[in-house]
């Protein structure tokens, strides 16, 4: 599996995640260019049927960023966040895709350099996990 | 359907972009895409011509949808959107690809980041397909405003608003407005004032008619959005009349409790009740209470003249003693007498004898009392004479003299006629010496005269209407219960039989008494009981006391029978005389029968009876009669009015008699009582009579209820408090007690006294424990211990946090000696030390009083520091500076200035440098590796030595001075973190609050309408902070000029023909947006739009997909994602 490049979805909040990847950009912290963000308006507002289209179209990690618990700007948009994840686990579980394909994280305003860190460890996290058992099996269908 | 038209742009941003991602490759690629009609690219797509090329290519190519691939939407998404607007097309038409911080800058792989690239423009693409016109909504602005924080950033904000005549609500949190600033002593560069700038602007912010100020006041709860905040405020309880005080600081000045002062940075002492300092404003007092005290102080309230025992127990528990006299004597008249001769119901009713022991209440006055006799300083400043009124006191015992105390030091020339050779009353004649040492008494009568009351002796009164005619208004009669009752039985006339009072009166004045060996003294009260112990001091080997109802039902002190047992008296308890015995010679004895207790009578008290043929005999040589006195009407002059019981008839309000002007107090109208019940009648004579005298309305405070602890309350204490005994005060040993008349109660030593007073349960709370002083002290009667937190609710269309920094704490950096060293300073301290006002009126002193000769100034502690604050906190060179100048002015001390890097950047900054250089200040480039006092030569004995490196020489130095200040770091407030969440603000690593753009937006906040100025920032100067707190109010002006704002368009909406009306929406938004309503028959959820923040949440837990947020559709975002995964 050598020279396997896991592909990496993000959701990031708005307010809190977007901004700290802006910061890692302003701050020019490098990270692998394995991700794509997609800005939503609140890690609450994540339908889980977004997380299934991502797996579906063959991502290999999804990463589920927003505000800490006492900083969102919808109150308790995380709260939220976390009930859909814990039913999103499931689904992936009956998919057959690995826990760690999921990632859920806080990430504020000022942490650039976590968000970095984070992808970091995905990216590291997933190159030794392969490529998404759904997307093997997709493409033996195809 | 109309044919999707999209133009996309790539933007160079000079080589921001272009320098790591093909920018023509990816323009070459998304030409490519579906219904693309135009892809270019350019170097900077938001400069007007960048904009001019989508506004010409929208008009000539007829796009109907545009993608700019640049920087962060955060950053030029709204620009955009003008751009397409301004060109015709609906703003929402338009999607925005991050290729700068999300790729170029954070990517170096050129290869990787191009690709990268293409995925977002293609994803945006893809995306825009969706996108669908929407309308934007405008709803009217509350043109009031909120600021919090009254530092000079708030202040000014608040001014310049209010010049617009705009409503400004203040919130500060503090008593006072006024900062920071209001600490500083001087500013740089120009060394000004900072008071004297400040307090107009302090001043104009009170009186300013669009300003309402709340100060001592938090704001508890935002929510709303911009142009319709609602805010509730929580006005802290002052506990003082706001209307009514008029800040004279009488109540700070008679607190008996102490803390450090905030604003001298603790070092100045404070009372509970204060001002912070003399410019507050508002100008009121504020009484510190953070608890309520533990016990419900009835030792207060059971005492009859209300003494403020916790207040002097707490002030005896500090050791100040002397004050802890001065807080006795402003209720008590005669405190060595009460320390010693009061029953002390206070002791009994004290709390803390439910705990474990009550407190000593009585050993603690004494020890005062006497305390201050011992020091010498018990002497009284005569008071000054207001009113013309005399006034005559007849009879100097307490109640006489309680009511001269409390007349004299209201102004009134008072004149005491006492009969007898000497003033006192019964507590000279009939309160043995060893219980009452003349001498004390004598201090107590002196201190009264010092005052300005004369006392007149071996004048008796017998006519009022000669009193009258000498000029007095009016008169108070103490005269008494001198008489002794007799009790009518056979032989009580015999000689050897004595009445209590006459026997105690011959000792008390040095007639020789022969009583024999053996006496029996009837009666169970005190004057028994005195009369036993003198007989046995008198050399009487048998004393038997008989009293006719049991122990329990004695009415003398129980400690005072206990102590009478203990020096060898007997008693004869349920027994009573009915024959004294006799012969030619004298008595012989005293014939006796039994008594039982028998119902309880009208009163509740049970009435004892003989028992029928139990009589008895002892066998006595005297006997002394001690069964109670009456009111001796002789003594009394002619015309009054009397009760059935043979006392002095009076109203039982105003204490006076039948005649007009004549009141009475004390024994002479309540029967034979106690000391502190007849200080107390003649203190409530003293109000009535000034009443009389002014013509007033009588009104006299009563006090309050004694409570017991409940249950809970009770576990609560044990809870939190340890168990402790009482500490006994040493007492004379029987056996030495009956040769002499010497004192039996000793006094306590001050550790002693210390260490009971800290047992009162009252003083162990922190802030005020509600002793009253401060209320007894209030002219204006403002104090209210009543009040209580007020929520106020407001609403604002905008809002400005100004709430200022912390200064660091740097005893956390160990090395620097902060707190372990007496002479090291911050720099808010030596704000205070420089000050005119300050604790040491403007001098510039060590510790122990001596002027420093040498000063260290150590910069950036705490300040670019990797181990604390990475920043720098920008204004310590230049008050560093101000200091060396300062101490070169006022101490002409030797001054080292230690610094990092000299930073010294604003207008005027540079010359003030050059001129404290010039004024002989040794600058030593290093940073301070710690400061010591462990001498290493005989220079550095006795001195703080700073030791540094020296980056100039390149070597390590020692610098022995004898201060040391500490330039320390300003740091974000302590509860920044639940101001941000109020706020909704969002905060820098280094905790300070964030602004929208560090460069382009610095007083707004990623919240609309919010805005933040000064140090709550980030750290800066005066000028700055004023500039931006300017800056902050002229937004919020352009806001209320404008009077409308622009809504959310990305809101919540429901396909009705879709949803079931399920609910589910309802239960999970959090700002009850949705609401299922019934329409046309059908159950269909119902979005109310002002209160739709667009979170999405509804959309996600909709059953049926029937909710969806507008911008950020199903659709738009699976088309993003789907085009992202493609690759």
């Amino acid at each position: 599996m050598a020279g396997f490049e896991p592909q990496i979805i993000a959701f990031c909040c708005n307010w809190c995640t977007y901004a700290a990847a802006d910061l890692a950009g302003t701050s020019r912290v490098q990270y692998p260019a394995n991700v794509r963000i997609v800005r939503v308006m609140c890690s609450g507002m994540v339908n889980p049927i977004y997380v299934l289209k991502a797996f579906e179209g063959g991502a290999d990690g999804v990463l589920i960023a927003g505000c800490h618990l006492t900083d969102c700007h919808y109150i308790d948009g995380p709260v939220k966040c976390d009930a859909a994840v814990d039913k999103l686990r499931k689904m992936l579980h009956v998919l057959g895709l690995e826990d760690e394909r999921l990632r859920r994280e806080m990430i504020s305003t000022s942490e650039g350099v976590v968000f970095a860190r984070v992808i970091k460890e995905m990216v590291e996290q997933l190159k030794k996990s392969g490529p998404s058992p759904l997307k093997v099996k997709m493409e033996a269908l195809a | 359907m109309e044919e999707i038209r999209i133009g996309v742009y790539i933007c160079h941003c000079g080589l921001n972009i272009a320098g790591t991602v093909n920018v023509e490759d990816v323009a070459k690629y998304t030409a490519t895409l579906p219904n693309v009609v135009v892809s270019r690219h350019y170097r900077y797509m938001c400069s007007d011509p960048g904009q001019d090329l989508i506004r010409s290519d929208i008009k000539h190519l007829a796009l109907n949808r545009v993608v700019v691939a640049s920087c962060s939407p955060r950053m030029h998404e709204l620009t955009f959107r003008k751009t397409v607007e301004s060109g015709g097309l609906n703003p929402y038409l338009y999607e925005h690809a991050n290729i700068r911080e999300q790729c170029s800058w954070v990517h170096d792989d050129r290869k990787l980041a191009t690709n990268k690239a293409k995925d977002l423009v293609r994803a945006a693409v893809m995306r825009v397909h969706h996108h669908e016109p929407l309308v934007i909504r405008e709803v009217p602005l509350n043109p009031n405003v909120l600021v919090i924080g009254g530092g000079i950033a708030g202040m000014q904000a608040s001014l310049d608003i209010a010049n617009g005549q705009k409503k400004v609500y203040l919130v500060e949190r503090e008593p006072s407005i006024g900062g920071r600033m209001a600490q500083l002593d001087r500013t740089f560069p120009t060394l000004d004032c900072a008071e004297c700038i400040l307090t107009p602007k302090m001043s104009d912010v009170g009186h300013h008619p669009f300003i309402e100020l709340l100060a001592y006041s938090e704001v508890e709860e935002v929510s709303g959005s911009i142009g319709d905040f609602k805010v509730k405020v929580r006005k802290k309880a002052r506990y003082v009349d706001v209307d009514k005080c008029v800040g004279c600081g009488d109540c700070e000045e008679k607190c008996p409790r102490r803390t450090g002062s905030e604003y001298e940075m603790g070092l100045a002492e404070r009372g509970m009740a204060y001002i912070p300092f003399p410019q507050a404003i508002p100008n009121v007092a504020t009484i510190d209470r953070r608890e309520e005290r533990p016990c419900k102080a009835a030792c207060k309230e059971a005492c009859p003249i209300h003494m403020n025992v916790l207040g002097y127990a707490s002030l005896i528990k500090e050791g100040r003693f002397e004050e802890a006299y001065e807080v006795i004597r402003r209720t008590n008249p005669l405190p060595a007498v009460c320390g010693r001769v009061c029953y002390a119901p206070c002791q009994e009713a004290c709390n803390r004898g439910q705990f474990d022991e009550h407190i000593a209440i009585r050993e603690l006055k004494r020890f005062a009392a006497d305390q201050e006799l011992k020091m010498g300083k018990g002497k009284a400043v005569p008071v000054e004479r207001t009113k013309e009124e005399q006034v005559a006191i007849v009879g100097s015992g307490p109640a006489g003299l309680a009511c001269a105390y409390d007349l004299v030091r209201q102004g009134y020339p008072v004149t005491v006629f006492e009969s007898g050779p000497e003033a006192g009353g019964l507590l000279r004649w009939g309160i043995p010496e060893y219980r009452l040492p003349k001498k004390m008494l004598s201090n107590d009568i002196s201190y009264i005269q010092d005052l300005g009351v004369e006392i007149k002796t071996n004048t008796p009164v017998k006519n009022l209407s000669e009193i009258f005619d000498q000029g007095y208004k009016a008169v108070f009669l103490g005269t008494g219960a001198g008489m002794s009752q007799r009790m009518g039985i056979p032989g009580e006339n015999a000689p050897g039989v004595f009445h209590a009072l006459d026997f105690l009166k011959q000792v008390n004045f040095g007639v020789e008494v022969d009583l024999g060996s053996k006496v029996a003294v009837i009666g169970g009260g005190n004057a028994a009981v005195d009369a036993a112990r003198v007989a046995r001091r008198l050399g009487v080997e048998d004393v038997t006391v008989v009293y006719r109802r049991g122990r329990d039902e004695m009415p003398a002190i129980p400690s005072e029978i206990e102590e009478m047992e203990h020096e060898g008296v007997k008693i004869e308890f349920l027994a009573a005389p009915v024959k004294v015995l006799s012969d030619n010679k004298g008595v012989t004895g005293i014939q006796c029968i039994r008594m039982e207790m028998g119902e309880p009578d009208a009163s509740g008290r049970r009435r004892p009876v003989p028992v029928k043929g139990s009589e008895f005999t002892i066998e006595v040589d005297h006997v002394i009669m001690a069964i109670g006195q009456s009111v001796d009407k002789a003594v009394l002059p002619e015309g009054l009015a009397y009760t059935d019981w043979g006392t002095l008839s009076v109203d039982p309000v105003t204490l006076q008699t039948n005649i007009d002007g004549v009141f009475a107090g004390g024994d002479v109208v309540s029967g034979p009582a106690d000391v502190i019940g007849a200080i107390a009648t003649g203190k409530r004579a003293a109000c009535s009579i000034n009443a009389y005298l002014r013509g007033e309305e009588l009104s006299i405070e009563e006090g309050g209820k004694v409570e017991k602890l409940s249950e809970e309350e009770l576990a609560r204490i044990k809870q939190r408090f340890a168990s402790r005994k009482r500490v006994r005060a040493g007492k004379l040993e029987p056996e030495k007690r009956i040769d002499s008349f010497e004192e039996v109660e000793q006094t306590y030593s001050p550790d002693e006294a210390q260490e009971e007073a800290e047992r009162c349960l009252a003083s162990m709370v922190e802030g005020c424990f509600e002793c009253g002083e401060c209320k007894q002290v209030c002219e204006a009667k403002a104090i209210d211990f009543e009040q209580t937190d007020q929520i106020v609710e407001l609403e604002v269309g905008s809002i400005i946090v100004a709430t200022g920094y912390d200064q660091f704490d740097s005893s956390v950096i160990p090395q620097y000696g902060y707190k372990r060293y007496a002479n090291v300073l911050t720099g808010l301290e030596f704000e205070r030390l420089t000050c005119a006002a300050g604790p040491t009126e403007g001098k510039i002193l060590l510790k122990d009083g001596r002027p420093p000769e040498s000063v260290a100034i150590v910069h950036c502690v705490g300040s670019r520091d990797q181990n604390y604050h990475e920043y720098c906190s920008r204004v310590c060179c230049m008050y560093g500076l101000k200091y060396a100048h300062l101490i070169k002015e006022l101490a002409n001390a030797e001054v080292y200035e230690f610094y990092i890097d000299m930073r010294c950047f604003g207008e005027g900054y540079e010359e003030f440098y050059k001129r404290v250089s010039e004024e002989g200040v040794n600058f030593i480039r290093g940073k301070v590796a710690k400061i010591t006092d462990e001498a290493v030569i005989d220079e550095e004995k006795g001195k703080l030595i700073v030791v540094s490196e020296d980056t100039l020489l390149g070597k390590m130095i020692r610098v022995p001075v004898d201060m040391v200040i500490l330039c320390s770091a300003l740091e974000a407030r302590s509860d920044a973190e639940n101001v941000a969440r109020l706020f909704n603000l969002n905060r820098r690593a280094d905790g300070f609050f964030l602004e929208r753009h560090v460069k382009l937006d610095p007083v707004a906040t990623p919240t609309d309408g919010i805005f933040i100025a000064g140090c709550c920032e980030a750290p800066r100067d005066i000028p700055d902070t004023v500039a931006q707190a300017e800056a902050a109010a002229a937004k919020v002006l352009s806001l209320i000029s404008k009077g409308t704002v622009t809504l959310e368009a990305a809101i919540s909406t429901v396909d009705e023909a879709i949803c079931h009306g399920c609910g589910r929406c309802e239960e999970v938004c959090t700002f009850s947006a949705p609401k299922v309503i019934s329409k046309d028959g059908n159950l269909v959820s119902s979005i109310n739009e002002a209160l739709c923040k667009g979170c999405g949440a509804c959309a996600v837990v909709c059953p049926t997909g029937a909710i969806t947020i507008r911008h950020f559709t199903p659709d738009e975002i699976l088309a993003q994602v789907a085009a992202l995964t493609e690759a």
